[in-house]
């Protein structure tokens, strides 16, 4: 199996070389985060993912958790690693310092997310969730749920769900049917079940604190009469130790795909005592804090699966010997050369290399407009950042997955029949990855969200917010000769994604099924240009390093070699989602139910 | 879950209305008695069998999987009961050669059988598939002898047959196999040497298993045209021709896989194992590759079966899952939501498995009625023209069936949401299932070089060139087709674009010696999309024509779909081909 190399190098590069998150830092006013510092947080957490959850990567998805009589077992080396993690500090990174957080700004842990993911997704869904759970809180919560809470969900002792899916909603949790009645003492008895909720039970916290959707006697129908609840395992005492169990548990775990190591549960609650966070019928908003943090850890999640897509190929391609390259041994002392050398099969490495880069530079720009939203004092740069991430969530969530899963198909191919082996790793990674297309609003949710809700419903506005960025990149770099070709091309394909959603929403006026009609291959075709901008950015950084004179020239030529395969090799897929999408409508709905199948 | 009812009347629609297959059959003597009842009757037969004996088995066998002990191997439960059913039911037998005990039934029959029986349970079908194999290999190399002993047994399903090539440090590479070959003295040969991968290697469905195994003999020369093929018995045959001894030959281990769990997959051991030359020295692998283009596009359908019983179910799920209010208005007023079936991007997903899955079937018949002509037609000219069409096409029907296929599951777990990613619904199992069939029987990256350099570049597109006359000969034809009128100039450009790319291709291969590889799998992938345009106008016009055809909507809505919706991807393929290898070889190995 393929040891997991965490790329600090190229972590590097995007954070201060692309990013300059520096002065991004100096910006917001945080004073005490400088490049030595954020490295030094990289060499660490790198240490933490490749020595403590790389080592039970295979082994937690053989063994799996076990569910007996409401207790669920997490695979051997779980627990101890997340007390290595808790100890270390990890869970509090970007924690408010008043409840014991360090108070570093969210893209100062984008990379460990990305690192103990790629390392171990299932392990780092346990603390992933945790950390929607504390923005929720934060958000929403009382003085007096803060204070109860935050400081041992921030470092790590307690974890957080969150409790929406119900065995007959999913997308639609207007159906919700899990009751909350108030109590005289200003609690709720919560009942009703909620299927899987990821880390719904385990072993490696003293408590779980489960952030629950349930309905108000009375409430309105559909989702504005959804209403958030706090319902601990443990009752606290509210000095943070835990007494009496509350009447929340789980009946059984799912068998799955993948993520066999994290503990899919279902959890009945039955007159279990709970706490309102926010306004009465306001729950789903209130929700959305934690789905959008769980939304934008899911795009992490396809990053991790395409790098880790990535090293399985690598690792495999420069061993395997077989062949002759075409235009002449490479290898003349072997038996062959090593498959790396044919074309084909570059294509398939180089397709994940320039996903899982270009996908890592999103993420991280991402965080850092995340950042702007919590912490600028700038209104208008609030604004703008808002603007942005809620035009750039829904893309990065569905697109990066679906890229995801496709690097991580890639990556077997590579490895030939050992890639269909368990042993070797690279068909786990598929099957954990295919959880990510699903969970936390599927890729067609996340389509109809972007176009729908976002692009559609602000008449284009949304969507300007970012074309404008590009624009003006375009025109400011318009000289550049390097780049040039990396300018035109964005430059174009801008000018036409305006165009093509203007398109778009002169049919869906006539009628409103246009959307739906074109949703996902309007995200994806999105996505596409998203990418096509942060590898150009890659490159200008690239040929001014260059230029400047390096010692690592083969690193920065490397980023315009995977660029150039992106522009020539990937980016002409926008052309079949455009084509498709002008294939219309009618071909999809004329058919009638009943002659779907025969 | 798994919902699955054999598709016959498309089955039927394709060979009898589209193809009019009993035509040619008729037309040659070894094919002379298989009619349209008879056909039609044997689909039906075995729809019953699939669905009442492999599905029941699909799930079960997922999760006990095959258990090793001590060299012997227990498939799961319900297995060889199947089998016992399977073979008595003479399905073995199906496509042997009548001399030897097989029923001679035509490839453009067995193609559809084999797409039903891996919807069903893919696990299993490897076990009769691998036999077929051996079988047609047998009696395209084996002696007189060697048939009588082994065919009649093997068609009789008594005994298994499998193919011995990959080794631990060598898959796509054969040249640099190790396994040796000793000559004995009474002309047989002792087998030393380890194969890995070996499907259906061993297992308790038989009283025999008869290996192919691929093998170096002392001073052979070097790379492929050193390697030679032999028979290896599981148990030597006694005098009366039963089987006795054990052979030296072990089933070290069986692997831990991603899918197929139920299918054996073993590392063979083989330590003096006694062997007898199959064909001649040193031609191994030319035997070996007889039955290539019949096993390719067998485990293609692996892909489309899959697919299949994926939209079936996914079908199934999207009538019957409430979610969501239709954009359009209310569907299902009296209930709490309508089916997701009235979402347009959930009718997209099932709409491109529909269109997917159908084009696939109608290529695997065009391509089984080819098989059928090459080798049973009296007329040579006809025979040659077949065999080349056989040769251009089996790759992309490996590559863009086994593809497809998996991008097919995916969709239909898609479908499901989270009830996909959950083992009891079934819909994971099929996309762990058709992972393998893009990597096994030579990688679809192979396949993709094998239809570039060898089937298009090595003649100068010749083979390419009395394809697109065929297709475009079809065009002319039915310019006046009010039926499909609409369809046919995106059907016209489909046909330009392959023929532009295959000039591109041919010009660039002169010049730049990794331009093929480079571009090869875009350029497969262009073809798929392209033979499906003219397959789907096809059916269209022929729909258009079948007024009483129950399904004459569906198809003609569907093929619609696949123009204005799928068609699209070639034009980006061929962008992406044309962007040369240059990106892919800059970049030097370390810089990765």
């Amino acid at each position: 199996m393929a040891a997991y190399k965490a790329p600090v190098r190229d972590m590097r590069f995007v954070m201060h070389e692309v990013l300059n998150i520096e002065d991004h830092y100096k910006q917001l006013g945080v004073e005490d985060v400088d490049a030595s510092m954020i490295d030094a947080f990289l060499e660490e957490g790198a240490k933490f993912s490749m020595n403590e959850l790389d080592a039970i990567y295979r082994s937690g998805d053989e063994e799996g958790c076990t569910f007996d009589n409401g207790t669920v077992t997490t695979p051997k080396g779980f627990k101890e690693a997340y007390q290595k993690y808790v100890e270390g500090g990890w869970p509090s990174i970007n924690g408010d310092v008043e409840y014991g957080g360090q108070g570093l700004p969210n893209s100062c842990g984008i990379a460990i997310s990305e690192m103990t993911g790629t390392a171990n997704w299932a392990w780092s869904m346990y603390p992933g969730l945790s950390h929607g759970a504390v923005a929720t809180l934060e958000e929403h919560g009382t003085e007096e749920q803060k204070a109860t809470y935050l400081p041992k969900l921030t470092s790590g002792e307690w974890t957080g769900t969150m409790c929406l899916t119900e065995p007959h909603c999913g997308s639609d949790l207007g159906q919700l049917k899990t009751k909350a009645e108030p109590q005289p003492d200003g609690t709720y008895k919560i009942t009703g079940t909620k299927i899987w909720i990821s880390a719904g039970e385990h072993d490696m916290a003293d408590n779980i604190i489960h952030i629950c959707l349930a309905r108000l006697p009375g409430a309105p129908e559909g989702t504005k009469g959804i209403s958030l609840f706090i319902v601990p395992k443990f009752f606290t005492d509210g000095n943070g130790s835990v007494g009496e169990r509350n009447a929340v548990a789980c009946g059984s775990i799912e068998h799955k795909m993948g993520i066999h190591g994290n503990a899919t549960c279902v959890m009945n609650f039955d007159g279990a005592t709970g706490y309102l966070i926010g306004p009465e019928n306001k729950g789903l908003n209130c929700m959305f804090t934690f789905m959008n943090f769980a939304r934008i850890g899911t795009a992490i999640q396809g990053v991790a699966h395409a790098e880790r897509g990535f090293q399985a190929a690598m690792d495999f391609a420069t061993e395997r010997l077989a062949m002759r390259s075409l235009s002449g041994p490479k290898n003349p002392d072997g038996p062959a050369d090593p498959v790396i050398v044919h074309p084909d099969v570059r294509r398939m490495i180089m397709t994940t290399k320039a996903f899982a880069e270009g996908g890592r530079a999103m993420i991280y720009y991402l965080a850092m407009q995340g950042d702007v939203v919590r912490q600028s004092k700038d209104e208008e740069a609030v604004k703008q950042a808002d603007a942005m991430m809620a035009l750039l969530t829904p893309i990065a969530k569905a697109f990066l997955t679906e890229v995801g899963v496709e690097s991580a198909i890639h990556g077997i191919q590579v490895c030939g029949g050992s890639g269909f082996i368990r042993e070797w790793g690279a068909e786990q990674n598929l099957r954990d990855a295919k959880i990510s297309t699903i969970y936390e609003g599927t890729t067609g949710i996340q389509a109809l969200d972007l176009l729908g809700r976002k692009i559609l419903m602000s008449q284009g506005q949304a969507l300007r917010v970012f074309t404008k960025v590009i624009h003006k990149f375009c025109e400011a770099n318009a000289d550049d000769e390097q780049l040039k070709p990396f300018v035109e091309k964005l430059g174009s394909l801008n000018k036409e994604w305006g165009d093509l959603t203007q398109a778009i929403g002169m049919k869906a006026m006539q009628n409103p099924e246009e959307v739906g009609g074109a949703s996902v291959d309007y995200l994806m075709y999105s996505g596409y240009i998203c990418l096509a901008f942060f590898w150009t950015q890659m490159v200008k950084t690239a040929n001014e390093k260059l230029a400047a004179g390096t010692t690592e020239e083969a690193f920065y030529k490397s980023k315009i070699a995977t660029a150039d395969f992106y522009f020539k090799r990937l980016l002409p897929r926008t052309m079949a989602h455009k084509g498709a999408i002008e294939g219309g409508l009618e071909c999809l709905m004329a058919i009638e139910q009943d002659h779907f199948m025969f | 879950m798994a919902t699955y009812k054999a598709p016959l009347d498309d089955m039927r629609f394709v060979l009898n209305d589209v193809f009019e297959a009993d035509k040619l059959w008729a037309s040659m003597p070894a094919t002379a008695e298989v009619t349209r009842d008879l056909a039609d009757a044997i689909l039906e037969e075995a729809g019953k069998m699939v669905e009442g004996v492999l599905l029941p088995l699909n799930r079960q066998g997922d999760e006990q999987g095959c258990t090793w002990n001590d060299g012997v191997v227990t498939t799961p439960e319900g297995f060889k009961d199947a089998y016992n059913t399977y073979r008595e039911m003479g399905w073995t037998a199906l496509s042997g050669n009548p001399a030897f005990g097989g029923q001679g039934m035509p490839k453009s029959l067995a193609v559809l059988f084999e797409e039903m029986i891996h919807a069903t349970n893919t696990s299993f079908a490897l076990y009769p598939l691998l036999s077929n194999g051996a079988t047609l290999c047998l009696d395209a190399h084996a002696t007189q002898e060697m048939k009588e002993t082994y065919l009649p047994k093997m068609y009789s399903g008594e005994w298994a047959g499998t193919m011995c090539l990959t080794e631990p440090h060598c898959g796509t590479d054969l040249g640099i196999m190790r396994t040796k070959a000793v000559p004995n003295d009474d002309g047989s040969y002792n087998i030393t040497g380890t194969k890995i991968f070996i499907t259906g290697g061993e297992h308790d469905l038989t009283d025999n298993i008869i290996h192919l195994v691929l093998a170096k003999l002392p001073d052979a020369p070097a790379g492929s045209k050193g390697i030679s093929l032999f028979l290896v018995p599981k148990f030597l045959l006694d005098d009366n021709q039963n089987p006795g001894e054990r052979n030296g030959v072990q089933c070290g281990s069986i692997e831990h896989k991603m899918g197929i769990k139920g299918s054996a997959t073993c590392v063979m051991n083989f330590d003096d194992a006694r062997g007898w030359m199959v064909g001649e020295p040193n031609q191994g692998l030319a035997a070996m590759f007889t039955m290539m283009n019949y096993e390719r596009i067998s485990i293609g359908l692996q892909g489309v079966g899959l697919g299949d019983v994926s939209y079936q179910s996914a079908v199934e799920y999207a009538k019957d899952r409430l979610q969501g209010r239709a954009a359009s208005g209310v569907q299902n007023a009296s209930g709490p939501a309508d089916p997701i079936i009235h979402h347009g991007d959930v009718r997209r997903m099932l709409l491109t498995m529909r269109a997917l899955n159908e084009g696939a079937r109608a290529l695997a018949a065009y391509v089984g009625l080819q098989l059928d002509t090459a080798k049973f037609s009296e007329d040579a000219a006809a025979r040659s023209a077949a065999e080349d069409r056989v040769a251009l096409l089996t790759p992309v029907a490996k590559a863009f069936f086994s593809d497809r296929g998996l991008e097919t599951c995916i969709i239909g777990q898609q479908v499901f949401g989270g009830h996909g990613y959950v083992r009891e619904w079934g819909m994971e199992q099929f996309v762990r299932d058709a992972r393998i069939a893009q990597i096994y029987e030579g990688t679809n990256g192979i396949q993709a070089l094998d239809l570039a350099g060898r089937k298009v570049a090595r003649n100068g597109g010749k083979s390419v060139q009395a394809f697109l006359a065929d297709a475009r000969g079809w065009v002319d034809a039915n310019e006046g087709n009010a039926g499909i009128a609409d369809v046919l100039p995106a059907l016209r450009d489909a046909l330009q674009l392959l023929d532009d790319l295959t000039a591109d291709l041919l010009n660039n291969a002169g010049s730049d010696a990794d331009a093929i590889s480079a571009s090869a799998c875009e350029y497969l992938d262009v073809f798929g999309y392209v033979i499906y345009a003219w397959l789907w106008a096809r059916m269209m016009a022929t729909a258009s024509d079948c007024t009483d055809y129950p399904h004459r909507d569906a198809k003609l809505l569907t093929g619609r779909f696949y123009f204005q919706r799928l068609l699209p991807k070639a034009h980006a393929l061929a962008a992406q081909m044309r962007a040369g290898s240059e990106v892919m070889m800059a970049m030097d190995e370390a810089a990765f």
